[in-house]
């Protein structure tokens, strides 16, 4: 089975700053991460190899820096990393990204069988990319699985919805974005990493190599621009309650009941 | 293409801090507090390569530069010094002399699971009565038809209890006392050596720290490091190494104590405000990171040097001088910050300062550091 793995490298901090000029997050003298979601296709990606055999190529789409990410995925277990940089791709929203990654993947041979994202990203937690990745490439889709099976030539995963459980037998090939809890991922051997540094290889295609026209991709190829990003304000209050341990008690037990997080039986 | 070493670097120390973080933290009090060497965790380390560091692959090693080896010690040590104690032990000043100077049939025998972690290495050189006067060793390797027969106390022998393969110093020549040592790889294993109880110490607890005595232990000669009469220079070639391992652990103990008290300062309300906001403790943190970066700085000089096969044991002397004094310092004003909430076991800076206390001493006190270095700068 040969898998296509997308992954995005994200700043690893929960306390983002922006930059107000541009829109854009301010990535530098920030450390990076892959996407802990992307990590956890990327190890789905590895326990398949590992049943089913074939092959793993991992894909990024991002500056130099992000090959990182990339070598760290091939150190993981990767046969096969591959960098979609290009000036022209700055200022991506998430269609043009798509597009691009869409086009990278279309020129595989062979077609991969399986592409596997993270649901969503923590920096820009927008979960479009893979969906638009499955539309531009014409692929069945389940988003959001939290487990994977292959049975008689198909795929069987579930996804939790709505507090749902659904199970979806899915034909290949096809797209799957990923949730929380389908594995965690394994700690990386340190001399897979000094290996991956040293020799592991990381292609690089552009507008180039993709056969890609400048107005498709980018800022110019994107449907939506930020118009303002901004902190909003958090309104959380805390509130004091005084009195005996009896009195502070109680209040607490009704509160609790009034959020549902207790029962009332269990109040008794 | 040139690729950027910190990159690489970057991502190892990231590695590393999430396995110490998920597997190392949540034990280290438990460790110090019951003087227990955490079998199992050493186990995933050994799979994950940690007892190979800089050993190539082809001994089964993760072949990581020294600058690379120089940061997982830091990262290990600011989750547990007790476990930074025992990799940069085993991999420095144990299994690297073997790699350095075993014959290809050692590095079969000895490196191979040195490096795999199936034997934990010590290095035997302090005796009772030979410390930071190294050249005083007492014990003594006399030949015996085809091998040698070994007599003698080895003390403070960090890793002992867990030990598989130890590096022992003796004497193969009496009549040059005291010049003309030798190294022997000695199986915990073999007959006539035996490991006394785990010392009672005052930090690094987590590591089975303890005597090793030889009583006509009888080793055959494949088990002489090298040549005979070349303890000395097997010893000293070592420890430049093993200085930057000591202090990069102290190196890490600082930099725990850094980001212990930070937070605590942000946590702590006196007087109506975090005590973070007060002036003298904002000093207090200041000076610790800027010692500490010092430190750093002087590691990474001494292991791009080593790296780049160039002298370095003046640059390993003052990193090792400079980083332990840190670490003291660090943990000293680090628990003034915690206050009397630092003198109790409710918070992990007791445990820094005291495991903080021996990277002054073991591996050349700090005072031997001071000569390494003044001689350096009058030889010239």
């Amino acid at each position: 089975m040969n898998i296509v793995v997308c992954i995005k490298q994200v700043p690893d901090t929960p306390n983002i700053r922006i930059d107000r000029e541009r829109m854009t997050i301010i990535r530098d003298g920030v450390e990076s991460i892959i996407n802990p979601l992307d990590r956890i296709a990327l190890e789905a990606a590895l326990d398949l190899k590992q049943k089913e055999g074939g092959k793993i190529s991992v894909l990024t789409m991002g500056p130099s820096q992000s090959e990182e990410a990339l070598r760290e995925a091939l150190a993981a277990g990767a046969d096969e990393a591959i960098l979609l940089t290009d000036p022209g791709f700055a200022g991506a929203d998430t269609l043009a990204t798509s597009k691009v990654i869409a086009s990278a993947i279309s020129r595989m041979d062979p077609f991969p069988d399986l592409i596997l994202c993270g649901k969503q990203t923590i920096d820009s937690d927008t979960g479009h990319v893979g969906p638009q990745l499955a539309e531009e490439l014409n692929l069945p889709q389940v988003c959001g699985v939290t487990e994977i099976h292959v049975e008689m030539n198909a795929l069987v995963v579930k996804q939790l919805s709505d507090g749902f459980q659904n199970t979806y037998r899915v034909s290949f090939p096809a797209l799957l974005t990923v949730s929380q809890g389908l594995n965690v991922p394994r700690h990386i051997p340190l001399g897979d990493l000094e290996q991956a540094f040293l020799d592991g290889r990381v292609l690089r295609w552009g507008l180039k190599e993709l056969d890609l026209r400048p107005e498709e991709v980018g800022f110019s190829g994107s449907a939506t621009t930020v118009v303002r990003l901004y902190r909003p304000p958090q309104k959380r209050k805390g509130e004091v309650v005084s009195g005996s341990s009896q009195t502070l008690a109680e209040h607490l037990i009704a509160k609790l009941v009034s959020l549902s997080i207790l029962d009332e039986d269990e109040a008794e | 293409m040139v690729l950027d070493p910190k990159m690489k670097q970057a991502v190892i120390r990231r590695t590393v801090r999430k396995f110490a973080e998920e597997k190392l933290v949540p034990a280290a009090a438990e460790m110090d507090e019951k003087a227990e060497f955490p079998a199992r965790v050493a186990e995933e380390m050994a799979a994950l390569q940690y007892f190979g560091l800089e050993i190539p692959a082809a001994y089964a090693g993760a072949g990581l530069d020294s600058v690379s080896y120089a940061i997982v010690i830091e990262e290990i040590s600011k989750a547990s010094g007790a476990m930074g104690l025992c990799i940069s032990v085993h991999n420095s000043v144990s299994a690297f002399p073997v790699y350095e100077f075993g014959k290809e049939s050692q590095k079969q025998a000895f490196l191979v699971p040195m490096a795999k972690g199936e034997k934990i290495g010590t290095f035997c050189l302090t005796e009772p009565n030979a410390g930071s006067d190294a050249s005083s060793i007492e014990t003594t390797a006399v030949r015996d038809g085809d091998g040698y027969i070994l007599n003698g106390s080895k003390i403070f022998v960090t890793n002992g209890g867990v030990s598989g393969l130890n590096l022992i110093f003796a004497i193969t020549n009496p009549s040059q006392r005291g010049r003309e040592y030798s190294v022997f790889v000695v199986e915990s294993e073999r007959e006539g050596l035996e490991k006394g109880a785990q010392e009672d110490l005052m930090g690094m607890r987590g590591n089975p720290v303890c005597p090793i005595v030889l009583n006509d232990c009888r080793v055959p000669r494949e088990n002489l490091l090298s040549e005979e009469g070349q303890g000395m220079r097997i010893a000293l070639s070592t420890l430049d190494g093993g200085r930057i391992g000591i202090g990069s652990q102290a190196l890490g103990i600082a930099q725990a104590c850094l980001e212990a008290s930070i937070k605590y300062a942000q946590e702590r309300y006196q007087f109506g405000k975090r005590i973070a906001d007060f002036g003298a403790i904002q000093g207090f943190l200041a000076d610790m990171a800027t010692r500490i970066e010092a430190a750093r700085l002087l590691i990474l000089r001494a292991s791009s040097l080593r790296d780049r096969k160039m002298p370095h044991s003046r640059e390993s002397a003052m990193a090792k001088l400079f980083a332990s004094e840190t670490a003291v310092d660090a943990a000293r004003i680090g628990l003034q910050i915690h206050g009397g909430y630092g003198y109790s076991k409710a918070y992990p800076i007791e445990r820094y300062y005291r495991d903080a206390k021996v990277c002054e001493i073991y591996e050349g006190t700090s005072e031997v550091q001071r000569i390494v270095i003044a001689r350096s700068l009058m030889n010239k």
